[in-house]
């Protein structure tokens, strides 16, 4: 029955409807914030079984809404992976957050992450997009404790609003051309030479690589990673991250990338690579590191978009999953502070392995796996979108890559010396991550070892 | 009992030791044991596995084989064969003296410590024993990190400069070879249809001269630098100095014999043609290895430098032995990579030793030791003399093999008109006679003339340290005197290595 179709295919992003619903009664009825954490905490995990449930039955009904919006058991694994990984980030914002709003709004944000993957027409993707960054910009406000926040929140809006209208500009070129709104007329476009399809991919390429911050349209990164609040940063960093290149692996399909178009796919994500690493070495705040080493990783992630186009969708999904992975365990175990300078300054965490070895540990672990040393998931990730680029004929661009990925290494390793081999500073008014933030570690270290022991078992699931 | 299954356990054992520490966390002393007693067990078990090896099998044996990660033809795949045999066996055996020998000089973060030592003994048995390309890289980069920690955090003054040194340099020579094996399985998936990182399949990888000479670039360079060979040696003295006793003894003993065991196993027999094209040239830097590691040797008065040159100058004969492809010169490098082994970790135990009770590396502010600590005299005696290759040791063995070797490689080749490799095996030679010079000026200054050493006065080594020492003596003249034995376990590999990389893989032209 095609209406029962419909509400089963949907069924993670009705939980997170109903979830927001609740929320937003328990902040008008004036109900315990504390509750409105578990309830998203609940929701979040339900929305998750739910897609992994259906990914694991193998649901895929021909077309709920047709032209719309379509599932499929990978995009199903995706949508739960994603959505576990949020279950972390709700429970380290505890500690930054104490009402409501954060929850709303972060679960705003990941119904239009959800729409993402399963679009078949540019306008569902467009939804998803917005609904995706629109609640950011409020999030990025919201922990208002400096002036920077302001700037940051209003540097992210206008240039994801940019990033909006070359999008829309791209799409209604591309309806121009073709008088269709689905997303498979991009592939068409990509291999037409008219002047008309060649200005919309590159437009829609563009606006992709605005969100997903690629050198040269990265610039708004780092400012808004520092003035947005850890658990925030934490969700940029990741989570909007995964859902950009969704939708660009949505976007781009199954089609090999040829001619001028993949020179973009070379050319701009190895910028990003040595970019991103080179100027993460200067860094000495945690957040803008994080920022820079996210523009690098963003440059890998385009990269897997060369070459065979099949197993495009389980290199992108395997890369984000370990990337947020672990980027999430550095962030739930960065120790707090009340002061948010003093928290996100990379100095202060000299010594920390004599106050908090635990903590010291993790994050070292962590950095070692977005620097893509073996045996963390990070490196596998890297050999896996590597592999690719090699598949595709590319090699000279995979041995500029792997270099540019050498350069990152030194900074990753800076994280080290100062947590392992510098005297103790202690600063005075930090705490020890909170019991809550350290469970979204634990959750992230389960996650990590998983994909440590198993990594060929995961990538068969997306 | 079932062998695989012990071969196993010798490579996880560790592991559990790391995770028995977690408990042990509070306890210094309770560490230290622990530690002593799991490497002790790896021992003793890989000691058993070492009587069952049957010497006249070829090929893997106490195999397991696991598919890891099955879409790209990654298994877990260990084995003992006749090129590891030997190696594991060394391993082994310095673990359990390593944690000994530190057991005194070690007294910060005690438990870290010892995690990070079985950590990194994982790790070198890993890397040795795997038989998959995928999981040989894994566990090669994962020496890394461990030894990054133990000259970081327990080093001396200059230790963030040497151990993030140690770190970039090696970690350059891994990316690319990262980037030349994903090149190599494409190749092979895509001329033979086989997805696979095992090393059986992609021995039978055919590549035209132009890639193997690429990827043996690669791969040479990754491995170079662990050996290391001049021109890319100039960490090591770095992290040697500033390493603890404990890691320089891992870091001479084992990880430097990681280099040349990837020659052995991987660069030379995956790429034969272009090994063979490049033989002058490797041979050319081996030797310029031999003879700059021992003039510098003789020039350094920093007592810890000394042995950190005269480790790239030993090291050398090994790249000699291996490049003749005759099989006496095999036989002799795989003998000097374990006869090395042994006496470097016993030198630095012994300068360790010292360097305990006077807190100073220079050279000149000792003299007269032989009569200040006599015991202590007699060990650096026998060591001095082992690494100079007295007959008897186990360094005359390997080195006069590996000599043997280029020698008799370089004759033919004389005698039709080619007197290059000849001349560079007689250069060799020198190397063995400027080895004697700075081992001997080392031992003159140290034990003999007049007596100074700061913080006198001395006590003579205890009997814990005697124990280490002892033990590494005894084998070091049982490897002397009875060499067959050991050497016949190896000597089928030494065949299979000569065979494969005398056999042409150029790729057979389409009719």
């Amino acid at each position: 029955m095609p209406s029962q179709d419909a509400l089963i295919a949907m069924l993670p992003e009705h939980f997170l409807l109903v979830g927001i619903i609740a929320l937003i009664l328990l902040e008008v009825l004036g109900l315990g914030t504390r509750a409105a954490l578990w309830v998203a905490v609940v929701t979040v995990s339900a929305a998750a079984g739910a897609a992994l449930f259906l990914a694991q039955l193998g649901f895929a009904p021909p077309a709920p809404f047709p032209g719309l919006f379509s599932v499929t058991p990978a995009v199903f694994m995706a949508k739960g992976a994603l959505l576990a990984l949020a279950v972390p980030v709700l429970l380290m914002s505890r500690s930054e957050f104490a009402d409501g709003e954060f929850s709303i709004l972060l679960l705003s944000s990941l119904y239009g992450l959800c729409l993402l993957p399963s679009s078949e027409s540019f306008l569902v993707m467009f939804v998803g997009l917005e609904l995706l960054s629109v609640p950011v910009y409020a999030l990025v406000l919201l922990a208002f404790r400096k002036p920077q926040s302001a700037e940051a929140s209003f540097k992210y809006l206008v240039l994801s609003g940019a990033a909006s209208a070359t999008f829309l500009m791209g799409v209604s070129l591309l309806y121009g051309a073709s008088g269709s709104m689905s997303v498979e007329t991009f592939a068409r476009a990509l291999s037409s030479g008219d002047a008309m399809s060649r200005a919309a991919t590159v437009l829609i390429m563009v606006a992709l690589f605005l969100k997903a911050a690629i050198v040269p349209f990265h610039a708004w990164a780092p400012d808004a990673y520092e003035g947005a609040s850890v658990p925030v940063a934490a969700y940029m960093a990741t989570l909007i991250k995964a859902a950009v290149l969704l939708a660009a692996v949505r976007v781009f399909g199954v089609v090999n990338a040829s001619g001028p178009v993949a020179d973009l796919l070379l050319v701009l994500p190895l910028l990003s690579i040595v970019w991103g690493n080179l100027a993460a070495i200067r860094q000495n705040s945690f957040r803008r590191m994080i920022a820079y080493s996210s523009i690098a990783h963003a440059g890998y992630l385009f990269y897997a978009f060369l070459g065979d186009g099949a197993s495009r969708q389980s290199a992108v999904v395997f890369y984000v999953v370990a990337y947020s992975v672990v980027n999430l365990l550095a962030f739930a175990l960065l120790p707090e502070n009340a002061q948010d300078d003093a928290r996100d300054n990379l100095q202060n965490l000299k010594g920390l392995y004599r106050r908090d070895p635990l903590a010291a540990g993790l994050i070292g672990i962590s950095m070692l796996s977005l620097a893509g040393l073996p045996p963390f998931p990070g490196f596998v990730a890297k050999f896996l979108v590597f592999r690719n680029v090699v598949a595709a004929g590319h090699t000279t661009y995979a041995v500029l890559g792997l270099i540019g990925s050498y350069i990152g290494i030194y900074f990753y390793l800076r994280v080290l010396l100062l947590m392992f081999m510098s005297p103790d500073n202690a600063v005075p008014s930090e705490r020890r991550a909170s019991g809550m933030a350290r469970m979204a570690g634990a959750l992230c270290l389960v996650a990590t070892v998983l994909l440590t022991i198993v990594p060929g078992w995961v990538i068969a699931r997306f | 009992m079932d062998e695989a299954l012990v071969l196993n356990l010798i490579l996880w054992l560790p592991i559990i030791g790391v995770v028995l520490l977690l408990a042990a966390r509070r306890n210094d002393q309770l560490a230290r044991s622990l530690t002593v007693g799991v490497l002790t067990l790896q021992f003793v078990l890989a000691s058993w596995l070492y009587t069952r090896f049957d010497a006249g099998a070829a090929g893997l044996q106490f195999a397991s084989n696991v598919p890891w990660i099955p879409q790209w033809g990654v298994s877990y795949l260990i084995g003992m064969d006749g090129f590891n045999i030997l190696l594991v066996m060394l391993t082994a055996f310095l673990g359990p003296l390593v944690v000994l020998g530190a057991y005194r000089s070690i007294d910060r973060d005690v438990p870290l410590f010892h995690a990070m030592v079985l950590l990194l003994q994982f790790a070198m048995m890993g890397a040795f024993l795997a038989q998959d390309l995928f999981l040989f890289y894994l566990f090669w980069e994962a020496m890394l990190i461990p030894m990054f920690l133990i000259i970081g955090i327990w080093g001396g003054t200059r230790r963030i400069y040497a151990t993030v040194k140690f770190f970039l340099y090696t970690a350059f020579g891994s990316i690319l070879m990262l980037a030349a094996l994903i090149y190599l399985v494409q190749a092979l998936a895509l001329t033979s249809s086989v997805t696979s990182f095992a090393f059986a399949d992609l021995y039978r990888a055919r590549l035209p001269l132009s890639v193997q000479t690429v990827l043996l670039g690669a791969f040479a360079l990754s491995f170079a630098i662990k050996v290391p060979m001049v021109p890319l040696h100039t960490w090591l003295p770095d992290a040697h100095v500033e390493a603890p006793t404990a890691g320089s003894v891992i870091l001479a003993g084992v990880l430097l014999k990681m280099g040349t065991y990837g020659f052995m196993k991987l660069g030379f027999p995956l790429f034969p043609d272009a090994a063979r094209a490049f033989t002058p040239a490797l041979m050319t830097l081996a030797v310029i290895s031999i003879v700059y590691g021992a003039c510098l040797a003789l020039v350094q008065t920093d007592i810890k430098k000394i042995i950190a040159y005269s480790s790239i100058s030993h090291l050398g004969y090994v790249m000699l032995g291996l490049l003749s492809l005759e099989l006496v010169g095999i036989q002799g490098a795989i003998m000097q990579m374990v006869s090395h082994g042994l006496v470097a970790a016993g030198l630095f135990l012994l300068v360790g030793m010292i360097y305990e009770r006077c807190h100073t590396r220079e050279l000149s502010d000792y003299g007269g030791l032989a009569r200040l600590m006599p015991v202590f005299s007699v060990f650096f005696m026998i060591f001095t003399l082992a690494s100079v290759g007295l007959p008897t040791t186990s360094g005359f063995t390997g080195e006069f093999l590996a000599l043997l070797g280029a020698f008799s490689a370089a004759w033919p080749l004389h005698v039709a008109g080619q007197s290059y490799p000849l001349i560079l095996a007689s250069v060799a030679v020198l190397g063995v006679i400027l080895g004697a010079l700075y081992m001997l000026r080392f031992a003159l200054t140290f034990l003999f003339g007049a007596t100074t050493a700061p913080h006198q006065p001395l006590s003579d080594l205890s009997p814990r340290e005697r124990g280490i020492l002892g033990a590494l003596v005894i084998s070091i003249f049982a490897l002397g005197l009875f060499p067959d034995s050991v050497m016949h376990k190896s000597e089928l590999a030494a065949r299979e290595y000569q065979s494969l990389v005398k056999t042409s893989r150029l790729p057979v032209p389409v009719p």
